[in-house]
This record gives C-alpha cells, sequence and structure tokens, in this order.
C-alpha cells in the first residue's frame, strides 16, 4: 500500500486509485479469511464498502454471522494483523438478527446499504440485504425523509464545502457524505437506472461523478499531507494541497483560493443535485407525474415559471430547469419582460433557491457574463462567511426581506417606507460586490463594470442612476459610522452632500443593514447597527434642514476642490487638511476664492492667544471684510466685536465658524460710523486692543459703555428673542431681533459667554433700523442647550437692557 | 504588573492604537464595547421612527503592562483618545496577579 502511496503525486490519488487501495485491502481480507468456515461472511462497510478507501479512511470491517459458530478465533486472527499493521480498523461481529434490529438507526441502514462481501458465505449477506431492501422498501417514504433530515442536519452542525473556508470534507454539506447519500437513496428506492426513472438527468450524473473524483482526491492528499485521517481542510493545508494540485494563482487569487473555488464549484453542484434529486425522489414515490414538457418555451416564460416557483417558494422543477438551459443561450438578450421577470424572482422569498438553481444550470452566468468572475469566489477576512456570489445572492435576498417588510426595527421599517424604486435597492445589492473580481480595491471596479450590465439589462436611467450610487457608496455608512467622529458637523454634512436625497438615504441604509446580515455574525453585530442608525438619523436630519438644501451640500465637495485647485502653490498636505478642517456651513457661506485667500489663517493652526486677520475691500464704498481667525474660547467673538466697537466700526453683517477642531473663523462687513474711511492705523489700534482683552489686560465692556456715549441711542425696536433646538443637529438656535446699536453684537455675545455658551455659527444681517441676529450655541462640552430656553432669554434680554 | 483598561470612542481606536505602538506598546486586545457612564443613553430619530439607544457604542482595550510603564500608557491613551466633549470613556488601571504565555508556559513579566 506504501508503493501505492508514493505512486503518484498526493495530488493525484483520485477514485481509481481509491479502488486500487480498496482492491489491495481485499486481498489481505481474503488472505486472513482463508481457513474460514461455516455460514459466516466478511463484509465490507461504508467508504471501503464503497471501495473509496482514501490513505486515512478507517478500514470497516463487519463479520456478519447466523449465530451458530464460535467466531472469537476467526475474530481475532482477521483483526489483529490489521492492528499490528497500525491500520485504522472499525470492527464488528454481529449476526443478521442483529442487524435487522439495528436497521432502525440510519446509520446503520446507510452502512448496510454501502456492504460489499469480500470473503466468505455471501448467502450470509444476501439474506440480510433482500430483507433490508424488503424493509425499506414498506418505509421508504419515511427512508427518504430521514436522508434529508440528516442531510439537512449535518449541514446544519457543519456548514458547507460549498462556502465554508475551513470545511469537513466528508461530513459537511456538499462532502463526500452527500455524494454517498445519493447512492443510498437509489439503492434504498432501488433505482437501477436513476436516469431512466426520471430522479437524474445525465448531466448530473457526471458532475456527480467529478465531484466524488474531486472530493476523493482532496481527502486523499490531506490525509497524505497531514499523516491523519482527519478530513478537515484546514487553511494551513490549502496552500501545500493547491500546489499537490498543480493549481497556479490568478488575477487576485492565490493557488489556494483557486483549490477553494474548484472545491465550491463541486459541493454546490453536489448540494444542488442531491436537494433536486430528494425532492423528485419524493414526487416519483407519490407517483406524481412529471409535468409535461410544453416545447422549448422563450427565455421570458421561463423566467417567469422561475419567478412564480420563488413567490411560492417552491424549488423549480426538474423540466423548468431543463427549458432554462435550452433556452437561454450564451450571450443572451435581455427584454422588458425578462427583467421584470428577473426582478420579481428577486424580490421573492424564494429567491435565494431560484439564483442558486439559475447559478447551477449555468444560466447567471450566460445572462450576466460579469457573474463568472465573483462566482465561488472565496473570502478570507475574518467577517465574510460566504464566497463572494453567495454573499451577493444573500444580500439581495435580505434586501427583498426587508422591504416586505420583515423588520423588526421602527428604522427599518421607516426607511422601507421612504423607497419607491424597489428594482434599484435589489439591483444594488445582487451587484454590490460585483468589483470583487481581482481588479483592485472592488468598489470602484464594481462602478466600471456596472454600465455595461444595467445597459444590457435596459433598466430606466433614473433606476441606474440609483443602482450606480448604490454600488459605489456601499461602505459609506458602515465605515463612516465605525470609523469617524459623528460629532463632527463636517462628516455629517459630507455625508448628506454625498447622498444627496431621504430615498436614496433609505435605500443605503436597507443595503447597508442587508449586506452586513449577508457577511456573517461579525458584521452584523447591534454594535454596528447603532452607530450606522446614528449617523443615519443625523444624515436625514441635514437634508431635512431648511438652510441648507440638498443641492447646496452638493456642491460642497465641488467647492472644496477649487479651493484647493486654488492654493496649488502650496504643500499639497497643508492643503488637504486645510480643506478638510474648513466648517462647511463656511464652505457654503463664501466663494472658493475666499476660502483660498484665508488660507494663511488658518494654516499653520494659530497658536492659543495668537490673531490673525485679513481685511479687503468691500463690494460697497466704505465697506470692508474683515476676517479673523484664533483659537476659540469662550467669549472670544464678544472680545473682537467689542474691538471693533472701540475703534468705531459697525458690524453690517457678521458670520462666526468654529472648526471642529477649535479654530474659530470669523468674518465680518464693517463700516467707519464717523469716519468711512479706515487706515491702516486704525487696524492696528483694533488688532491691539484685540490682544489686550484677550490678554485680560483691558477691560472692553467698561470701554464700549463710555464710547457709545458719542453715539446715537439704539433704534426704538422691541427686542425678540426665540430659542430653536430643532433647527440644527448639533447646537441650539437663538434668534434675536433689535434695534441697531454701536456694540450691538459685543452685548449678545457677551450674554452668550456669561451663560457658559460657545458661538459656532453667527449670523447678523441689518434690516434698516431693525437687526436680526442668529446665533448656533453650545454649552462648554458641545451638546445642545435646549431644556435652557427660558434662562436664555432672559439673559439676553437683560443684556438689550 | 498592571492591568490598563480603557473605554474609548469607536473612531479614536486608531489614533490610541498607533500612539501606543510609538511608545513601544506591543499588543492589546480591543472588543466593541457598549455602556453608558454620564453620557446616557438617547432617543435616535428618524423621520417618523424613534429609537431608544441606552447603551452607547465604544471600544474597550486592554493592555497589560509592567508596573513602572503603566503611567506612560495611561497618559498615552489619555492624550490620544480626547476630544475633549461629552463621552470620551474612562481608564482603569488595575493589579494583574499573573501572566502566562500559553505557548511556551512563561511567567510573569516574561510573558508579556
Amino acid at each position: 500500500m506504501r508503493s501505492l502511496e508514493e505512486a503518484y503525486s498526493s495530488g493525484g490519488h483520485g477514485a481509481w486509485s481509491a479502488r486500487r487501495r480498496t482492491e489491495l485491502v481485499d486481498r489481505a481480507v481474503r488472505e486472513l479469511a482463508e481457513g474460514l468456515e461455516g455460514r459466516v461472511a466478511v463484509v465490507a462497510l461504508g467508504g471501503y464498502g464503497r471501495g473509496e478507501l482514501t490513505p486515512g479512511s478507517d478500514v470497516d470491517l463487519m463479520l456478519l454471522h447466523e449465530g451458530d459458530g464460535e467466531l472469537e478465533e476467526a475474530a481475532s486472527r482477521l483483526f489483529y494483523p490489521f492492528w499490528d499493521a497500525g491500520i485504522s480498523l472499525g470492527h464488528s461481529v454481529r449476526t443478521v438478527a442483529e442487524c435487522e434490529k439495528l436497521v432502525g438507526d440510519l446509520d446503520v441502514a446507510t452502512s448496510l446499504l454501502d456492504a460489499r462481501l469480500v470473503a466468505g458465505d455471501g448467502s450470509v449477506l444476501e439474506a440480510l440485504t433482500e430483507g433490508l431492501l424488503a424493509r425499506m422498501g414498506l418505509g421508504r417514504r419515511a427512508f427518504l425523509a430521514s436522508i434529508a433530515e440528516s442531510v439537512e442536519a449535518r449541514r446544519e452542525r457543519l456548514g458547507s464545502c460549498a462556502w465554508l473556508l475551513e470545511p469537513d470534507l466528508k461530513a459537511s454539506g456538499g462532502g463526500a457524505w452527500d455524494v454517498a447519500a445519493v447512492g443510498w437513496m437509489l439503492k434504498g428506492l432501488r433505482v437501477e437506472d436513476a436516469v431512466r426513472a426520471g430522479l437524474l438527468r445525465a448531466r448530473e450524473v457526471e458532475g456527480l461523478d467529478e465531484a466524488r473524483e474531486f472530493l476523493i482526491r482532496l481527502r486523499s492528499a490531506l490525509h497524505l499531507e497531514t499523516g491523519r485521517r482527519g478530513d478537515r481542510l484546514l487553511l494551513e493545508h490549502q496552500p501545500a494541497l493547491a500546489e499537490a494540485f498543480g493549481f497556479g494563482p490568478e488575477p487576485g487569487m492565490t493557488p489556494a483560493d483557486v483549490l477553494m473555488r474548484s472545491l465550491f464549484e463541486h459541493a454546490r453542484s453536489v448540494e444542488h443535485i442531491l436537494r433536486l434529486l430528494l425532492d423528485r425522489a419524493a414526487r416519483w414515490l407519490e407517483g406524481a407525474e412529471e409535468e409535461e414538457e410544453a416545447g422549448p418555451g422563450s427565455p421570458e416564460e421561463v423566467l417567469d415559471q422561475l419567478a412564480l416557483a420563488a413567490e411560492r417558494e417552491r424549488l423549480p422543477p426538474p423540466a423548468t430547469l431543463d427549458r432554462l438551459e435550452r433556452t437561454v443561450p450564451e450571450g443572451a438578450t435581455w427584454t422588458p419582460a425578462m427583467r421584470e421577470a428577473f426582478v420579481r424572482l428577486l424580490a421573492a422569498p424564494g429567491a435565494v433557491e431560484a439564483l442558486e438553481a439559475m447559478d447551477r444550470g449555468g444560466i447567471l452566468v450566460r445572462l450576466l457574463p460579469e457573474w463568472a468572475a465573483v462566482r465561488c469566489r472565496p473570502q478570507r477576512d475574518p467577517y465574510h462567511r460566504f464566497t463572494v456570489d453567495l454573499h451577493l445572492i444573500h444580500t439581495a435576498a435580505g434586501a427583498a426581506a426587508l422591504l416586505r417588510g420583515g423588520a423588526e426595527d421602527p428604522m427599518t421599517a421607516e426607511a422601507v417606507f421612504s423607497i419607491r424604486d424597489r428594482e434599484a435597492l435589489l439591483l444594488g445589492a445582487l451587484l454590490h460586490d460585483i468589483g470583487k473580481r481581482g481588479e483592485g480595491p472592488h468598489v470602484p471596479a464594481g462602478v466600471r463594470v456596472l454600465d455595461p450590465i444595467l445597459e444590457r439589462l435596459g433598466v430606466a436611467p433614473e433606476t441606474a442612476d440609483r443602482v450606480r450610487f448604490l454600488v459605489g457608496e456601499h461602505l459609506l455608512l458602515s465605515d463612516t459610522a465605525t470609523r469617524r467622529d459623528l460629532t463632527d458637523e463636517n462628516l455629517v454634512l459630507d455625508v448628506a452632500g454625498r447622498v444627496l436625497d431621504g430615498e436614496r438615504l433609505a435605500s443605503l441604509f436597507l443595503l447597508t443593514v442587508a449586506d452586513a446580515e449577508a457577511t456573517g455574525p461579525h458584521a452584523a453585530t447591534p454594535w454596528r447597527r447603532t452607530l450606522v442608525r446614528d449617523l443615519v438619523g443625523k444624515v436625514q436630519r441635514a437634508l431635512d434642514r431648511p438652510d441648507e438644501q440638498p443641492d447646496e451640500l452638493a456642491t460642497i465637495a465641488e467647492r472644496l476642490e477649487r479651493t484647493a485647485a486654488l492654493l496649488a502653490g502650496e504643500h499639497p498636505d497643508a492643503v488637504g487638511a486645510y480643506v478638510d478642517r474648513l466648517p462647511r456651513p463656511y464652505v457654503l457661506a463664501v466663494p472658493p476664492e475666499t476660502a483660498a485667500r484665508h488660507f494663511r489663517l488658518l494654516e499653520p493652526p494659530p497658536a492659543a492667544g495668537e490673531i490673525r486677520t485679513d481685511v479687503l475691500e468691500g463690494e460697497r464704498p466704505g465697506v470692508h471684510d474683515l476676517a479673523v481667525a484664533a483659537a476659540d474660547r469662550r467669549g472670544l467673538l464678544a472680545d473682537i466685536a467689542g474691538a471693533l466697537a472701540l475703534q468705531g466700526l459697525t458690524i453690517l453683517s457678521a458670520r462666526a465658524f468654529t472648526s471642529a477642531d477649535g479654530i474659530a473663523l470669523d468674518l465680518f462687513a464693517v463700516q467707519g460710523v464717523f469716519d468711512p474711511e479706515i487706515t491702516e492705523e486704525r487696524w492696528r489700534r483694533f488688532r491691539g486692543d484685540l490682544r489686550r482683552a484677550l490678554e485680560g489686560r483691558v477691560s472692553l465692556e467698561r470701554r464700549v459703555e463710555e464710547k457709545r456715549r458719542h453715539y446715537p441711542p439704539p433704534a426704538p425696536v422691541e427686542p425678540e428673542v426665540r430659542v430653536e433646538d430643532r433647527v440644527s443637529e448639533f447646537s441650539t438656535v437663538v434668534e434675536v431681533s433689535a434695534g441697531d446699536r454701536l456694540g450691538l453684537l459685543f452685548d449678545l455675545s457677551l450674554a452668550f459667554r456669561d451663560l457658559g455658551l460657545t458661538v459656532h455659527v453667527a449670523k447678523v444681517a441689518t434690516y434698516g433700523p431693525r437687526v436680526v441676529d442668529v446665533f448656533y450655541v453650545r454649552d462648554l462640552e458641545g451638546r445642545k442647550v435646549g431644556e435652557r430656553a427660558e434662562d436664555i432669554r432672559e439673559a439676553v434680554l437683560a443684556r438689550l437692557g | 504588573m498592571k492591568l490598563v483598561t480603557a473605554i474609548i470612542k469607536p473612531h479614536k481606536l486608531d489614533e490610541v492604537k498607533d500612539a501606543l505602538r510609538e511608545i513601544g506598546v506591543e499588543g492589546m486586545t480591543a472588543t466593541e464595547a457598549q455602556g453608558f457612564g454620564r453620557q446616557r443613553g438617547h432617543t435616535e430619530i428618524y423621520r417618523g421612527a424613534e429609537y431608544q439607544v441606552d447603551f452607547v457604542p465604544k471600544v474597550k482595550i486592554e493592555i497589560v503592562t509592567e508596573d513602572a510603564r503603566a503611567p506612560e500608557v495611561v497618559e498615552t491613551i489619555e492624550r490620544s483618545a480626547r476630544t475633549g466633549k461629552i463621552g470620551d470613556g474612562k481608564i482603569f488601571v488595575t493589579e494583574a496577579e499573573q501572566v502566562v504565555r500559553i505557548r511556551t508556559g512563561e511567567r510573569g513579566p516574561d510573558a508579556l
């Protein structure tokens, strides 16, 4: 036997070699059994009985007798030499009557179905098997049901060789035992020719033979590689086995990946054929006639039938599969009716089975040639449990389940409610990872192959746009939610600017949920879901905001790009950091030219106590545009407003912004009250006052009070204060309307300083004698302060005197 | 030896990891965690739907270090995990009585 093992490379031991190994063992058994007398049979069971001995397999031997002789000595003569030779032996000594009692146990029954006489009296075995088959003949339905049950139970417990990265080649779904189960079923039902009986199609028999050969080769190679009989194909063995099989690398796949793809393909066809066989055999036993084949049919009709089967959660009947394979040629063109049927299929509860049937029949690849690159492609990361194509199928089915209203979580249900274009979501889910084809990063690759697909399917332009968006952005929510700071307003506005409308957000959210569920238990944790929900809620509120319309948000990216382009002469890293930090409301408030001009104010960031200013002649004569940047601190806006008042400068408009890293950038349009000319000397004095105020060396309050005496009294306007907590996600909005006067902004910002609030955005506009100021404020820990609305109103009104 | 356990904001994990690597911390355990402190839970609102979030998602990191290095580890986490806003998290330092490297059976600081 050793010479047999050495005769081939470890990858070369297929069915022939297993048969040869079986013959060698048979010969040894016969020699040892010589002289055996009486009505005793030496019977090979299990894999040995089937003639499929792999290098590590147990040799299962049974001495079957009729209970009338002393067998102890014969047994030891037969069994001991195997133990001495170190061959692992499964052994038993039974009477026919004992065996008959045990037949109720499925494992015993199936192992007896594989029973083969090696030596001794054949009539003993015949007596048993005759009886056995008769017994089964009585309960053929029960037998079939228990086979189906055990196949399902194994798959449940041990997963499947069709997608597990470390499957059990014997016991996992699609493995050696599933192949054997086909044989048990046919033997148990006493079917001589499965094809003639209409239980298997010729190509299915071929597929099973190929899978059996592959599995025996792989198990043999594994046993030789490990020197043990275990059938679990661990990651560490895969590279050596791939080499033994002669697999080479392919784009984005190692030889081990190519090996696994082959295994997945074979196991997949085994599982599929087994499932079809169980289904057909059950109907065969009912005596149901296979439905008449109604001609070849058109691809439309066939897809329609598949969709119907999926809607009724039934496996497509074999005749449909045959017709499907015949009627959909290579490079088939899609018609609107086909697309409509396909989308119905995707939306149906039986979508997974229908898509798998299409896949096994080769139809999916014929209709979507791009599918070939993702088919059976292994994913080696801690998150994914499925191959790429299975993951896609499960994501689409998951999205369909959400659309059918399966979600318990009220947010998901609300998102479903917002979806009008279901086709876009289903196609987006089915195609979101279509770029995992070994051509670099999968998102751009997916977008690249998407257009020909959508065109072939004849998808309407608006739907195609949505599908493109879903595929291109399918990682946006989960990546952003788990890796970025969700309290950063810039981030939320940037995401809103990419999503643009509520329906697209809802469908991206549903895709994210379905994608995580189809990935595996590590991706679909409550932890991740909470973060994603948090982000979705914030983005939806940003989209709902009245002051920043979605189409405006969409221009943020573009404006930032133009700003960066204008700064081409600066260091790219500094420019990158600058555009990242710019508060998005600022980006929307100023043209890119101004943003580029302010680069020097923020980059590098001003140190504590440092003030940077920039002055530009405004469009109207006498009006100057002033920009001030400084590290933000409580009362900064008050100090700036106060220093302006001291120079007799009135504020026509003001906008204050604070970046996430705490740099304030305040823009003012100012005008001299008595003396319209603002000399450099006056700006210098302004900066001096501001610096001294920041250093606490001067009380602006007292000096502004003095200054006011020389100025006109405030216009007689009744002040009004409104506090709004729902307008903004991140800040409480305080709107103040009051009569204009010197230092008004100073007074208001003092009120906020004393309340312990920071001003994130301020907008000051003057309408004749009335000034309307809007402030976005937060407390010192960055929270909204809606519950203090009354305090705020009172403090502001008190300041207005 | 000390066990340093820190609860931080999820998006700070990479920064903390890099900062610890820079001071030569070789290994750590990171776990998705959920909890609440002063930050409490909150209600998520999405269109018409409300969702009560009782536990806020955080990341828990654990590092076992020699006694002498513990203050540096703590300070590094503190610096790199801080945003200044509510919910930045906490750091706990406890005594670690014994460390065993399972593969070799080494014990104590050698196993770190």
